[in-house]
């Protein structure tokens, strides 16, 4: 007796996941500057008006954690907002006045592979 | 092959105060627009549409206005005009909106997709109208355009019928 016809489902995801996660530092020439969540995230809204406008002000931007003192963060974007929000962190040059630069740590996906760094990994 | 397309946006500025479309100037409505973009898209935006932007046509007793702009950025440019809300020359301040009424690839298009827009605004005004003067003044344009609409498709059709009777010869 034949087998019955397999039936199956192929799924194709191209794009696995919707939001990008950004580990960022921010940097300021001279040192002893402080701000709290909200100005952060003000200066990262102000960055993207700059550059981008009105419209991709809006993006759905959210800080995930933020650290104060070392002024380090991890950002969630939508997918198709990333080159928008690393292009206008790349363009950011001063706040208040002050000259500050953004380094991007590292950018992915998923945020599982935010938890481990493979280049600050130390090899004995 | 190689060369640079754009797109030409049909607008029409619509607003309350009637003399809002008699102080309509092309350079004033040119930068209203620019500046509109530079808040609604950014730096990036304003440098974006820029480089292929100017206003063609002004029509300042019904208000149609022509916009040109690159294809590649045509839709920044699109989403902007929205976002204009009034319209500032010599002092005067008239609240008023764009409202767009065709995209086409060449000034020909537009103008012909023109030619069939005012025929219908005409039929509409003819319609609303009260006074019995407008009523005849309206009537006789109506006539008038259709008239040339129909000399222009009588020599497309007496053409044709020229070449099939040169080919009948033969």
């Amino acid at each position: 007796m034949p087998a019955a016809a397999a039936a199956y489902e192929r799924i194709v995801y191209r794009n696995p996941s919707e939001h990008h996660y950004m580990k960022v530092h921010l940097e300021f020439q001279d040192h002893g500057i402080g701000l709290n969540a909200a100005q952060f995230k003000q200066l990262l809204i102000s960055a993207l008006k700059d550059l981008f406008g009105e419209v991709d002000a809006a993006l759905p931007l959210d800080i995930l954690t933020y650290e104060e003192k070392t002024l380090s963060a991890i950002l969630r974007i939508c997918s198709s907002g990333l080159v928008k929000l690393w292009s206008s962190l790349t363009l950011l040059g001063s706040y208040k006045g002050k000259k500050c630069a953004f380094r991007v740590i590292q950018v992915s996906p998923f945020l599982l592979a935010l938890s481990g760094n493979s280049r600050e990994l130390v090899l004995n | 092959m190689v060369r640079f397309k754009h797109r030409y946006l049909l607008c029409e500025v619509v607003s309350d105060d009637p003399r809002c479309r008699l102080s309509l100037e092309d350079r004033v409505l040119g930068g209203l627009v620019r500046d509109t973009i530079a808040r609604v898209h950014g730096t990036f935006g304003a440098a974006a549409c820029s480089i292929g932007f100017a206003v063609r046509y002004l029509n300042a007793y019904t208000g149609i206005v022509l916009l040109r702009c690159r294809k590649e950025f045509y839709r920044l440019v699109w989403s902007a005009l929205p976002f204009i809300t009034y319209l500032e020359n010599k002092g005067h301040h008239y609240p008023c909106f764009l409202n767009t009424l065709h995209v086409g690839g060449t000034i020909r298009t537009c103008q012909k997709f023109l030619i069939q827009y005012n025929r219908r605004q005409l039929l509409i005004l003819l319609q609303n109208c009260t006074d019995e003067g407008e009523r005849e003044a309206i009537q006789k344009s109506v006539t008038r355009s259709c008239l040339l609409e129909e000399s222009s498709a009588g020599e497309e059709l007496s053409d044709s019928g020229g070449e099939e009777a040169a080919e009948a010869m033969e």
